[in-house]
Order: C-alpha cells, then structure tokens, then sequence
C-alpha cells in the first residue's frame, strides 16, 4: 500500500465542445503541480463531459489557490467547472 | 478507487439543478453554567459563552463547502432550555437573555439561535414562568432567537393550562408583531415530545441529557426525491419505497461526511444527522410535489396521508442505514408557507387545516407554518394545540404546532413572510368553541401504554 500522503480531488468540467478545452484544463492543472491519476471524457450532442481524478497532496499552491485558478480556467474557455474533494463521492456512491 | 461520470454528474445535479444542500450545522452549547441571581450578569455569561464556543462555526461551513461543493444553508446554535437557567434570575422579566442571544447570533453571522425553551408538560417553575411571560417580549425585540415550549409528552401527559396560557402567548406573540404579519409566531413553536438534540428551527433546543458543546447536521432532499420518482416510470409500492430509500441514503452519507468534517474542524463532538425532507420556498424544492410525484392530483386529496407515511418511513429506512446516530425530528417536514406546492393545493381548497392534522400523524412534526385568521380565538387556538399534542402523546412521536394567527387578515389573505419562511393563503378554521373544554385546568393524564416499566 502506498503510505505517501494523498489528496485526492475529482475536478469536472461541462461546456460546449471546441479545440483547446482538454488542454486548457490540464494546462492549469499542470503549472498547480497536480497529478492526474484518472481520466474520463465523453461528448455528449455537442456538450464536453470531462471528469477527472487528481492528486492534489504535492500541489504547489493551496486548495483554495487551486479553485480559484482552476475557475480562472473555466471561465476564459467558457466551461462549468467543480472541484471536488473525493471523500464526497466515496460516501456517497461506496460502500 | 475511481468515480463514474454519471456518479459525479449525479451529485452536481442534485445540487445544482434539484436544490440538494445541507439545510442546516447547529452547535449545541450548554449554557447551565450561566446562571446567576442578576439577570444581566446572567445575560453577559451567555454571550461570552456562545461567542467563545460557537466562534468558527461560520468559517468551518464556509471551508466545508469550498471543499465538497455542497452548500450548506443555513449556520444555526441551540443553547439549554434557558427556563432551566432563568430560574435563579431575580425580577421578572428574562428578555436581556434573548438580546444577548440575539446579539451573539448576529455578530458570528448565524442564522438562528434556539433554546429560548421551556418544558412544563407536568408544570411550572419559576424559571418556566418567567420564561414564558417573556416569550412575547423577547420575540418582538430579536430578530434571530427562537422560542419553544414543551407542553405534553407520552409519559407526563399534557399540561392543559400549559396550553392555554401557550394560546394566551401566541395571541399576544402576534399582536406583539403586528406590523410584519405576525411573523414572531413563526420563531415560536409548541411541543408535545420535543427531542433534545433537533437541529432544525425554531424547535432547537440543547437538551438537559446532551454534553457541554456538540454539533448535529440537518439535511435536506425534496427536490432530489422528486426528481428521482419523476425519472422513475411505473414503480409499484415495493420499488417506491426501494428507490425513495436509496436517494436518501445518498444525501445522508453526504450530511455524515459533513457532519464529521465539521467535528473534526471545531473540536466538538458529533451528535446526531437529523433524516429530514425540508421544503423552501424554491420551484422543485417541495414535498407536495414529491407527494405529487406519486401519483396524487393534488396534495390534499384522498390518499395523501398514505403516501405521507409511505415517504417518511422511506426516508429513514435509507437515512439510518447512512449514518452513525440519527436524531432529532428525522421524517418529513410539512411547513405550509416554506412549501409553494402545499400553498397552491391550500389556494384551490383541497388542503385544508384538518387533512394537515390527520397527515402529522404520519410525519415527523406538526401543523408547521400554518397561517391562520388574525380574530381567531384563544380557546379555539388552545383547541387546536391539544389536539396535536393528544396526536403525539398517543402516538409517542413528536408533534409541534408553529401557528401564524395574522393579525387583521381573514382566511384566503396571502401573507408575506419573506425568504425561507415563504409566503402562503391564510388557513380557515373552526369557529364554534372548545372553551368548556380546554379551560377545565389540569393534567391530561398520561396514556396507559406509557406504562412499560
């Protein structure tokens, strides 16, 4: 098992599909030192459907810092983006 | 561990298109250390008790919502019954209490503050005396502390000249706030087997039984319930319930999660997830509309109270499974004005005063924001809180009644309460009287099955 730290938060993201959403996305999420451990995406008539599982514990900022820039991101591609701490999922959904 | 889309999307839409949210963390505090001979020393104790305990209650729900994205609406304190403490105050008045109860609430930026309470189901102290003498007073001078009186419980019976004088209260109660409608009715609720650890208003109290300081969740769902039977199709009762139990097993799960981040953060232990479905005034967030949802024309209409019960039990069937400790009211609440599809199928007249008493005896509280006409009279309301009180004394459950008489308004006048407490038609009732009756004095006595020992 491994016994570093880990943060993890799942980061959502809905909007109309163009170029450069994806890495607009991960661009933020990259320059934040964020881990990217898991990636579904899905096109949805037109609409961009992206949710991803990260590992925020060696970020270089704090978890407010990185909503408030990861918001910063949505809002220049005109997406609805959620950041979300995973336990919120794991009560709700397992057991 | 990894997440589906849907599982994720399922959460963001519960919140942001069925109104889910925490509708409420409450601290407890105790405030049996307070007492004192002088009434304001008294009041300064409370003050600095509260601000002292309850001084990150704002900030921690803040971070908690940032963190799960999950709104939590309201940030609520309940305090000891204070007739328990009122008691040993000289002179006759204990409204500097509420002042500074109110005053602590709005500088921590809290929403309500309850335990402006006393519990006289076999009789009066002192403190009991003074506390109700000042219930008018104290609720037309605060704007954020919330009264509540026990009058009956399944093993005491009910104390019938505690109802009375309790009709007397709510009269003067509403005079008293003539000028906004009556609207110190709606902090004021009266009880039949208050719980000690509710979180939800105006009935908070921090019950004799409870520790120093603790800190209970109250969750809120009706939107999400009724989206769920929306999407559902035919479902026969087994598969109703089956599914009514899972979405409340999930938006409980939430409010442990909650719950425990928020103990973890204040230092204060968790007490207890209060089960609730509590309406607003919000399109969607009803549950008339969840009782709709079931196949009823209309709320109101024959069958309603089965579907009620059907609901209720659901809810806790699911809730309990998803907490450590269930507390408080747990069931569906039924506030008429917080609930704009309870307010519709009252303005077409298939709800009526009487279908809402039969249906309490199947939800978790009572005639709740009922608005009722201004000239009703004293007898005829203590007729009314009886037979409440009589539901939940036979009934061992909870049982309140949160009446609005509006004064100068007739019954089919909309009244105005603003924000969550809604808007809605003034109910009729009965007008001959129960006077021969409800002004005997004395005890109900306590019913047979109360005997278990």
């Amino acid at each position: 098992m491994n016994s570093e730290k880990r943060e993890r938060v799942v980061i959502t993201a809905l909007g109309a599909n163009k170029p450069g959403v994806l890495a607009g996305i991960t661009k933020t999420i990259a320059e934040s030192n964020v881990n990217v451990e898991d990636v579904t995406q899905k096109i949805m008539q037109d609409l961009f459907a992206l949710m991803m599982v990260t590992d925020v514990a060696q970020a270089n900022c704090s978890f407010d810092e990185f909503q408030s820039r990861m918001q910063k991101a949505a809002d220049e591609l005109k997406v609805k983006i959620f950041i979300q701490h995973e336990d919120v999922f794991k009560f709700m959904h397992r057991l | 561990m990894s997440y589906s889309l849907e599982e994720v999307i399922e959460l963001i839409t519960a919140v942001g298109v069925e109104t889910f949210d925490i509708r409420t963390i409450t601290v407890g505090i105790s405030l049996l250390t307070c007492a004192d001979e002088d009434v304001d020393r008294c009041a300064a104790k409370v003050y600095e008790k509260v601000m002292r305990t309850a001084a990150n209650l704002v900030p921690t729900a803040k971070a908690i919502e940032r963190k799960f994205g999950i709104p939590i609406v309201n940030k609520r304190i309940s305090v000891s019954p204070i007739a328990q403490i009122a008691g040993a105050c000289k002179g006759d008045t204990v409204v500097p209490i509420a002042a500074a109860l109110d005053r602590a609430a709005t500088e921590l930026g809290v929403d309500f503050v309850g335990g402006f309470t006393a519990n006289i189901q076999k009789g009066f102290t002192r403190g009991d005396q003074l506390l109700v003498n000042s219930i008018p007073d104290a609720l037309s001078t605060t704007k954020r502390v919330c009264s509540s009186v026990n009058v009956g419980s399944s093993a005491a019976g009910i104390n019938m000249d505690g109802v009375y004088r309790m009709a007397q209260i709510m009269k003067e109660t509403a005079e008293r706030t003539r000028d906004s409608d009556g609207l110190g009715c709606a902090k004021l609720v009266i009880f039949c087997n208050q719980p000690e650890d509710n979180p939800f208003m105006a009935g908070a109290c921090h019950g004799v039984g409870e520790a120093e300081a603790i800190l209970h969740v109250g969750i809120s769902g009706p939107g999400v319930v009724r989206a769920a039977l929306a999407n559902a199709g035919a479902l026969d009762f087994g598969e109703l319930s089956e599914l009514i139990k899972k979405t409340s097993f999930k938006i409980t799960r939430v409010g442990e999660l909650v719950g425990r981040e928020a103990s973890r953060m204040m230092g204060i232990p968790f007490g207890v997830i209060d089960l609730s479905l509590a309406p607003t005034p919000a399109e969607g967030d009803s549950i008339a509309d969840i009782l709709e949802a079931m196949g009823l024309e209309r709320t109101g209409c024959h069958g309603t109270t089965a579907a009620l019960a059907l609901l209720n039990d659901a809810v806790k069937k699911g809730g309990v499974m998803a907490c450590t400790y269930a507390g408080g009211l747990s069931g569906a609440f039924i506030p008429v004005t917080e609930d704009a599809s309870m307010c519709r199928a009252v303005e077409e007249g298939v709800l009526t005063i009487q279908k809402l008493e039969a249906m309490t005896c199947v939800c978790s509280v009572g005639l709740d924001m009922v608005a009722i006409p201004g000239d009703t009279s004293v007898e005829v309301l203590a007729g009314i809180i009886a037979d409440e009180m009589a539901i939940g004394m036979i009934n061992h459950k909870t049982t309140a009644v949160r009446l609005i008489p509006v004064p100068g308004k007739k019954a089919g006048d909309i009244v105005d309460f603003g924000g969550l407490l809604g808007k809605g038609p003034i109910m009729d009732v009965v007008r001959q009287s129960p006077a021969g009756f409800v002004k005997r004095g004395g005890r109900i006595p306590a019913p047979i099955h109360s005997m278990k020992n």
